[in-house]
């Protein structure tokens, strides 16, 4: 008990700020790193055993022509409502944390360095985009009877997980019930919670969409693939 | 179907062999459904949810590893119903992270078969085409 009133949310609010963002970082990138090189460990490179032919360059033209008709043979043709959300929902899920004026002016406070920034209310924008997507996969998982057959609590979780810095992040701008204090330190906790789950969660995906979909071998690689398992 | 125990040890066995790559890609499985019109059985059962890729792999391969071969008889009947009736083993299905469905099913329907689990062909409802 001596620890929680130790823990007052200005105390609470530098550890926020100052060593828990460190710490989370450094399980984000080691963690990422980790679980890379134990990927490439488990599988050997690719050496093709048969003469792959070249595939005609008439051929190519033609797909080149007609790009439409491979996105419609895609899952962009079977289910393109979801895939333009989603594509829209991975990008901001990058974009805005990285180009946000606030996290900007931290950085440079810091290190010395920031990246380019958005306006605060480009930024506003974005996340509430963000925020419509979310509510569509939440939407999604709930209502179609697909969904609720393979969704698990550990899927909502991870929802979850992924959204709150978002959620806070916004809520603490407008502060909607007067508690800015409260938001900010949530909106940096649950931050820092989703960077340390990423390595340990199925939010690694992050990174093994490009080495499933490039890397390994298979035969819905894009391009050749260069590892098997 | 007679009452069938499993032996554990050499399910496990089996399992422990590829456990690297396939706790791997259950782990990655975003649960998104995106995979489900990639199978011909699922577009022509009305889009029930029971013949979609990721359904039939993780209540199969995925309970196993779960309850690490130790399975009571209704759960063996489901998955012998995921990875033989539900499943052409046709490989068209598509993930789009990139996660070898068909490597999935085909060590689940290894593993069922050497437990003497694996279609017959006079039991009732043993085709997919016969129900």
């Amino acid at each position: 008990m001596q620890i929680l009133n130790f823990l007052t949310p200005d105390i609470l609010y530098d550890l926020a700020r100052g060593p828990f963002v460190w710490a989370s970082f450094v399980v984000f990138i080691a963690g990422c790193l980790i679980r890379t090189i134990r990927i490439l460990s488990l599988t050997k490179k690719w050496e093709p055993t048969w003469n792959i032919p070249k595939p005609d360059k008439k051929d190519l033209s033609k797909i080149k022509k007609c790009p439409l008709a491979r996105i419609k043979l895609s899952v962009f043709g079977t289910s393109p409502v979801t895939m333009v959300i989603s594509v829209v929902f991975h990008l901001l899920i990058f974009v805005i944390p990285l180009f946000l004026l606030g996290h900007n002016i931290l950085l440079q406070e810091e290190t010395g360095i920031s990246l380019f920034s958005f306006s605060q209310g480009a930024t506003n924008v974005l996340t509430l985009i963000f925020l419509f997507c979310a509510l569509f996969f939440f939407l999604r998982r709930i209502l179609l009877a697909r969904m609720r057959a393979i969704s698990t609590c550990y899927d909502y979780i991870i929802f979850f997980i992924a959204i709150a810095p978002f959620l806070t992040g916004i809520l603490a701008f407008y502060q909607p019930f007067n508690n800015y204090q409260t938001m900010i330190i949530l909106h940096m906790l649950s931050g820092e919670l989703m960077l340390i789950a990423i390595p340990f969660t199925k939010i690694f995906h992050m990174v093994f969409f490009f080495m499933g979909r490039f890397m390994l071998v298979g035969q819905h690689t894009l391009g050749r693939g260069t590892r098997t398992w | 179907m007679e009452n069938l125990e499993l032996d554990t040890t050499q399910v496990k066995k089996m399992l422990g062999k590829h456990k690297a790559k396939m706790k791997f890609y259950l782990g990655m499985c975003a649960h998104c459904s995106l995979c489900a019109e990639s199978c011909f059985l699922f577009n022509s059962h009305d889009n029930d949810p029971k013949y979609m890729p990721s359904y039939k792999f993780i209540n199969s391969l995925g309970t196993l590893y779960k309850k690490k071969g130790r399975i009571k008889q209704e759960t063996v009947e489901e998955i012998k119903a995921n990875i033989w009736e539900r499943c052409a083993l046709c490989t068209r299905c598509y993930c789009p992270f990139g996660i070898d469905i068909p490597s999935m099913i085909a060590l689940a329907r290894s593993i069922m078969r050497s437990q003497g689990v694996y279609p017959q062909y006079d039991e009732e409802k043993a085709h997919p085409l016969a129900e």
